[in-house]
């Protein structure tokens, strides 16, 4: 019989212990001057980041671009950008999972901690674009001595407050709870007394008995059942921001699994955009995190590319169907507008450059990939900015017409949220494990001769 | 009378933002009138030099705070112009002169240096100058008597000659009444008895003798029905009246003379009248040229055989600067044999009863006194807060004759044009803080009552002169009797105004007095509601073809800034121009056929030369304007009125010629040179069309007659959800769209009210401005000859409110009494509200504004209202501290409230009492049934958000096309019907959009 042999998710003829060596040896070694260089200009950016931050909160929300009739601007875009970056982490570490889908285990680490970070660099924003940020511990119902005050249960922001921390919390603990027994790894590969104890203590007493194991597969199925709703919660909940609105361009029924869709594919773009980044880096991951990795990725981006572009068509049908002017306005001003670039963008961006991914060989070319998903990203950030700018700036009355004033603040808090998410992120590759070396182990032997049995797997 | 003013008490208005701790320090003493927190109201008089209106002043612990139109003064009404609300800043304007000042001037009179002085020192040293003779006072008009009798007393003391200029002259009309009727006189207009108004550039409703009266008259005729009065314009450039008109054709300034000669033809055929016959000739040529003046001539002869019909119920107007070309009193005598030719003299021009006092000035007196001035006749000069060196253009000669003066006194608050070259000056001060009177119109007498103490060193210019008058020997007896102006004036009144008004009658004179200051007016007997007679029309006019050739130029003052003297008042500068919308500039006008042509872009800066002299302007493209016409309005350019003002816009008196003696503003031969530079213009509504949406509803009074409901939609809106039930009250507020002129007025009353923050030219570019209500203005049909229309729109107070619904802490709540809450200090700034709400009327502090007004500004505020701090979302509150102080004093009185008795600041001071604010749960409330009428609309109603603000449509007295019926044409519920605008063809609306999107528009 002829047999369907998976290709191997591992290449080259590693041992339990060479996956154990090659996955700790950047975080035992003493890091490298490119990694130094790459980490001091992501912390500058990151300082710069914080300065006009500071300046905003110090001056005002005026030194934004966000005016009368555009109230929400680059805070907001970004923010939805970064949250929908994490979606593709929580994809892979939990629905994967429990779709039994071996593939993911190489990955998995990285996006979840880039899941992590990136919902850590969105959750500034909702905080520091309020007009009074030292106010905002007003958006949590908590007991207090105003009556007591309560929110308000009807506004979706405030479901986004919920959501959003419900999501942060659940993906961080879902991470760390996998790194467990790789910091117990680290702890007793550990040179040094201060090595031993940080992870030691990070690894909770981890002693890599029958009984641990059987607690934590059980506890990482139950999470991993616990995130999976959040993954499509949290981005439909976002979506409501808008779609619970009036506004025409914003009031929509397809926004929640419109949103969902293009949250998983911006982050399967980021996830690409760092693994290839990832494997120049650490040349040793590139047996772990294989071309085949990152075929699967592209085809996700490419499928998840379609949906988002079967969106933006289905949207434009159907303010045409409904007859309501408004709606009709509001969708031919994004195309053919005053910010018909922005459309443009993004729509090719997320729905053309991707088709490239029909071809295999794009597909499977590290270059080609990394430079369709920078494309990928920068088209969901339009894509935010279009449905958050464009249809502010033109609703009902034609009088309240106006366009985003554009500063140099937009420019520094857009970037600068990269400073930080980069900054974390190099941090974790220099003391994280960034490959869960507990869980590769087991698909060492997918698409091999496992030695000492018979036949394929 | 005079409130007392205390420092400490009122220090710091209410607000929410931390600060630092301030002393309140209470009266040793308290005047017994003054209840801490209760506002007392003293009435008064506004005078601006141009335009007059009886004020009622409101007070807070002796602090002035904001002006009232004085319902009982027969001009105002009750309502107040946008200038006349903003003269409270003007009191509290930072850069007034704190004293008396004298300048150095050497020989050249370039000496800048300046020292401060003592009205003491002062009158020491101008009485020995008074003492040499040649003395000559130059002012505005001064339409008071007190003034009047202490400037002949100081005449007759020093043989002073006196001269009054208007910087916006009107003299053309008094002389074209002279030539028509033997006698000069200011005529008083009224729009009321006036079925059918002609309007040949004459701003009435905005700028031109009395707005806000001709206003209030001309709102009553618009009523729709039968006797609705009906507006066409002849107009060079695009005016606030202009907008308002029914019908509008677009004419060069030097051919006024020539459309109306021909009306006067046409009129006389269709209504079978003799022509007067000094015109006869001249108007028959001019019919025979009719072709030349590119008008439609089916129009114009429908509008000669309506004018022919409304005989003696017609009124035909012209005036102001863009009349002043150098035909301009030919226009007035042709204008005058038209109305006599039509019986309207003594009807809707009232010529002996109660016509004008004010803009008597005398550009040809001017002129002589120039000429005595370089003569050297002139030893001793006061100008009384008359900027010439800045209204008057070089070739008046005024800046050499005025070197030639060895005496240069100066009454203005600044040291501006003017002051610098003078040697003494001495502030006269805000009028709120100074006693006068005045007679606006004949007969009409009211008090300026000051009602604070002088903040600085000043005195007023009867102040100067009865003190100067008192050190002369031949002073008369009445001067020197008078221990204060304050004497003098009640002199005045009791020897010359008591016996002649009615209220002095049969009382004593203080008893009299008391009861002038509490009516704020005295009226003579004679009734203003009567018609007189008309008067034999004796004038000629010869007509020469107007050789149609070339680029006029037409200079024109603004609503807001109107010649400049208010120039530095942020809340004036940042009021969007009614016309378009632009604020903190003046703006070069072009016409788009005339851009189209020149290659001209709005902001493109170009070379403008007139008679040799050159400025540099921003284009705009204004639709409306004749092809071949250019406006540029006055009062902006000024380079030492304060830091608001110094350095914004072009001067554009420099390009008006005084040559002659004879002002002309008008119909100037102006040719231009594009150049490279650009200039960014601010305005506060950058589209202009309405897109086919229902926003400002339009029917033909026809179409209002067949249906009052022409043209609305009405949507079937249905809930599952109950209504909220009001008990108490139901507050809403209706807008009658068809009496809105658009003037502004209650933009400026919110402003001053609400503690409404300025942000500056470069915000509203960011689209940062704060106002709470804004006049929405759209052009309906051709980009060349556009129809206009206004909308004021303000926080719609939803009943099913989309803010509401979003705030995540409840900072947005319905009250019980149905009004949209604002909580500040519960907001934390997230500006959702803000997007969620379909009419974009919420304002968000992007700044902390309060900081940033200098002191003394801050004493300005409305301590009932608080100062919002930064990161808030503020918005149109209906003004319910209005509605609280007046529900409470209802309450303690222990009396239901009555219809009416709340205003708005808006609705209160609109000069066409177009806002009705009331409670619904009042039937029988005006507003209630002004909610039933059928020309009521909700804005937006198929949203559902149920506004608690009912518009009516816009009814045009004109004949058009008509719009389909309501109910029919258009699709299923929910959705808005694509209603066909009438008379725009599709063509034109989307060349106009495209104008747009390539920024020829601003």
């Amino acid at each position: 019989m002829s047999s369907v042999t998976r290709k191997p998710l591992i290449l080259g003829n590693k041992t339990y212990k060479d996956i154990t060596d090659d996955i700790c040896q950047p975080v035992e070694a003493a890091p490298g001057k490119k990694w130094f260089a790459m980490l001091l200009s992501a912390k500058m950016l990151f300082l710069f980041y914080i300065l006009h931050i500071a300046y905003i909160i110090g001056v005002g929300m005026g030194l934004l671009g966000v005016n009368h009739p555009v109230a929400w601007g680059t805070m907001i875009i970004t923010f939805v950008f970064w949250i929908g970056i994490g979606h593709a982490g929580t994809l892979i570490s939990a629905i994967l999972f429990l779709f039994r889908q071996k593939w993911r285990t190489s990955v998995a680490r990285s996006a979840e901690a880039m899941t992590v970070f990136a919902v850590m660099t969105a959750g500034i924003f909702p905080l520091i674009h309020t007009g009074r940020p030292w106010l905002d511990f007003w958006l949590l119902p908590y007991p207090n001595q105003r009556g007591p005050l309560w929110v308000n249960f009807r506004s979706p922001l405030l479901w986004d407050v919920f959501a959003v921390s419900t999501y942060a919390t659940v993906s961080s603990v879902f991470w760390f709870i996998g790194l467990i027994p790789d910091f117990a790894t680290l702890r007793d590969r550990a040179k040094t007394k201060l090595r031993r104890m940080i992870y030691g203590a990070l690894s909770l007493g981890w002693r890599g008995s029958a009984r641990d194991w059987a607690h934590y597969e059980m506890l990482y199925l139950l999470l991993a059942g616990l995130s999976t709703p959040l993954v499509l919660s949290v981005h439909t909940i976002v979506s409501f921001d808008f779609a619970v609105s009036m506004l025409p361009g914003w009031h929509t029924t397809i926004f929640p699994p419109y949103f969902v869709a293009g949250a998983i594919f911006s982050g399967f773009g980021m996830v690409v955009t760092l693994l290839t980044l990832v494997r120049i880096g650490f040349p040793q991951f590139k047996d772990y995190i294989t071309i085949d990795h990152m075929e699967v990725m592209n085809k996700i981006i490419m499928a998840t590319g379609l949906m988002v572009g079967y969106a933006y068509c289905s949207e434009f049908f159907i303010a045409w169907y409904s007859g309501n002017p408004y709606e009709v306005y509001a969708f031919t001003n994004r195309a053919f507008g005053p910010y018909w670039w922005s459309y443009w963008i993004m729509f090719s961006c997320n729905v053309f450059i991707p088709q490239l991914f029909w071809f295999e060989r794009f597909r499977r070319s590290i270059p080609v990939m990394f430079v369709v998903s920078i494309f990928v990203n920068i088209g969901m950030w339009f894509e935010r900015f279009v449905i958050t700018v464009t249809s502010l700036h033109r609703d009902f009355l034609p009088s309240n017409w106006g366009m985003y004033a554009w500063s140099w603040f937009d420019t520094a808090i857009l970037f600068g949220s990269f400073g930080m998410f980069l900054t974390i992120f190099l941090l974790y590759l220099k003391f994280v494990p960034a490959i869960a070396i507990a869980e590769v182990k087991p698909v060492l032997f997918v698409g091999k001769k496992r030695p000492g049995h018979g036949g394929g797997h | 009378m005079r409130g007392a003013w205390k420092t400490n008490l009122c220090r710091r208005p209410t607000g929410c933002v931390r600060r630092p701790a301030a002393h309140i320090i209470p009266y040793a003493k308290a005047p017994k009138e003054i209840t801490p927190g209760e506002p007392n109201y003293y009435t008064s008089a506004w005078y601006d030099g141009l335009e007059g209106a009886g004020t009622l002043v409101k007070t807070l612990e002796g602090r002035p705070i904001k002006l009232e139109g004085l319902a009982a003064h027969p001009m105002s009404l009750g309502g107040l112009s946008a200038r006349a609300h903003a003269e409270i800043l003007s009191l509290y304007d930072p850069d007034r002169l704190r004293g008396p000042v004298r300048n150095l001037l050497n020989k050249e009179r370039t000496n800048k240096e300046s020292v401060t002085t003592t009205f003491e020192e002062a009158d020491g040293k101008i009485a020995e100058a008074l003492k040499k003779g040649g003395v000559a006072i130059v002012s505005g008009t001064r339409p008071s008597p007190s003034l009047k009798a202490i400037i002949g007393d100081f005449s007759r003391a020093f043989g002073a000659k006196w001269v009054q200029y208007d910087t916006l002259p009107v003299e053309a009309v008094r002389l074209g009444q002279k030539a028509s009727y033997g006698r000069a006189v200011l005529p008083r207009y009224r729009f009321e008895l006036a079925k059918m108004v002609v309007s040949i550039d004459a701003d009435f409703l905005g700028t031109l003798i009395s707005p806000v009266e001709f206003s209030k008259q001309w709102s009553r005729r618009r009523t729709p029905g039968k006797d609705m009065g009906r507006l066409v314009s002849f107009e060079s450039i695009l005016s606030l009246t202009g907008m308002n008109a029914d019908d509008r054709f677009r004419i060069r300034a030097s051919q006024q003379l020539d459309v109306v000669l021909a009306l006067i033809a046409r009129v006389a055929k269709k209504g079978s009248l003799s022509i007067p016959a000094g015109v006869a000739q001249a108007a028959k040529a001019a019919d025979g040229a009719f072709a030349s003046l590119g008008l439609d001539e089916k129009l114009f002869d429908q509008v000669a055989a309506e004018l022919a019909m409304a005989r003696g119920e017609s009124l035909v107007m012209a005036g102001g600067l863009p009349t002043l070309t150098d035909k301009q009193v030919e226009l007035q005598i042709a204008v005058n044999a038209l109305n006599s030719m039509l019986g309207n003299d003594g009807k809707t021009i009232d010529h002996d009863g109660a016509a004008y006092e004010t803009l008597a000035g005398s550009p040809e007196a001017l002129k002589a006194l120039i000429a005595e001035m370089e003569a050297g006749k002139v030893k001793t000069l006061i100008i009384d807060e008359l900027n010439l060196m800045y209204v008057l253009p070089s070739d008046s000669g005024f800046g050499e004759a005025l070197k030639k003066v060895e005496t240069v006194i100066y009454t203005g608050n600044r040291n501006d044009d003017t002051g610098s070259q003078a040697h003494w000056v001495l502030p006269a001060g805000s009028s709120l803080e100074t006693w006068g009177d005045y007679e606006f119109q004949s007969g009409v007498f009211s008090i300026q009552q000051p009602t604070i103490m002088p903040l600085y060193q000043t005195r007023s210019l009867g102040e100067l002169l009865l003190a100067w008058t008192q050190t002369s020997a031949q002073g008369s007896a009445k001067a020197k009797a008078a221990a204060s102006w304050l004497e003098y004036v009640k002199a005045t009144w009791k020897s010359d105004i008591q016996s002649k008004v009615e209220l002095g009658r049969g009382q004593s004179f203080d008893d009299f007095w008391l009861a002038v200051l509490q009516t704020g007016v005295a009226t003579t007997s004679v009734r203003r509601d009567r018609t007189g007679s008309a008067r034999a029309f004796v004038g000629s006019v010869t007509y020469k073809p107007t050789v149609a050739e070339g680029y006029e130029l037409v200079l024109y003052p603004t609503v807001q800034l109107a010649d400049g003297r208010l120039a530095n008042i942020a809340w004036l500068q940042e009021l969007p121009d009614p016309v378009s919308k632009v604020v903190w500039d003046n703006y070069l006008a072009v016409s788009p056929a005339m851009a189209r042509k020149e290659g001209l872009k709005a902001g493109d800066v170009v070379e403008l030369t007139v008679s040799g002299k050159t400025v540099k302007a921003p284009v705009l493209v204004q639709p409306g304007l004749h092809d071949e016409v250019m406006g540029l309005a006055v009062g902006y350019g000024q380079k030492h009125a304060g830091k608001v003002a110094d350095g914004l816009g072009v001067d554009a008196y420099q390009l008006s010629s005084f040559a002659t003696g004879k002002p002309v503003f008008s119909g100037l031969k102006a040719s231009f040179k594009k150049t490279s530079g650009r200039y960014e213009l601010a305005s506060t509504q950058d589209h202009h069309l309405m897109e086919g949406r229902k926003i400002v509803i339009e029917a033909t009074n026809s179409a209002y007659q067949k249906d009052p409901s022409a043209g609305i939609h009405k949507h079937q809106i249905f809930t599952i959800w109950p209504q909220h039930q009001y008990t108490k009250h139901k507050w809403a507020m209706a807008v009658d769209l068809n009496s809105c002129t658009g003037c502004s007025a209650c933009v400026i009353a919110c402003q001053s009210e609400n503690n409404v923050p300025t942000v500056g030219k470069k915000y509203v570019m960011q689209g940062r401005e704060m106002h709470w209500i804004r006049i929405d203005r759209y052009y309906k049909g051709s980009p060349e000859a556009p129809e206009a229309v206004f909308m004021p729109m303000m926080c719609q107070h939803c009943e099913n409110a989309p803010c509401e619904t979003v705030c995540p802490v409840l900072a947005t709540v319905h009250n019980d009494e149905g009004l949209n809450e604002m909580v500040y200090n519960r907001c934390v700034g997230t500006r959702y509200c803000s997007n969620n709400c379909p009419y974009k009327v919420r304002r968000f502090n992007w700044f902390n504004y309060m900081k940033k007004r200098e002191e003394p500004l801050h004493m300005a505020y409305n301590p009932d209202v608080t100062v919002r701090p930064r990161g808030v979302m503020e918005k149109c509150t209906f003004c319910v501290q209005r509605i609280r102080r007046t529900t409470n004093k209802a309450r303690d009185e222990k009396r239901p409230l009555k219809d009416g008795e709340i205003k708005p600041a808006c609705a209160e001071s609109c000069p066409s009492d177009s806002m009705v604010f009331g409670d619904l749960n009042d039937p029988n409330s005006r507003v209630s049934r002004m909610f039933q009428d059928k020309r009521s609309y909700k804005l937006l109603e198929e949203l559902n958000a149920a506004p608690r603000i009912a518009y009516q449509t816009r009814i045009r007295n004109a004949v058009r096309e008509e719009a389909p019926a309501h109910g029919q044409g258009h699709g299923g519920h929910g959705a808005v019907p694509a209603v066909k605008e009438t008379s725009v063809s599709a063509k034109t609306a989307v060349e106009m959009t495209d104008m747009q999107h390539e920024g020829q528009l601003v």
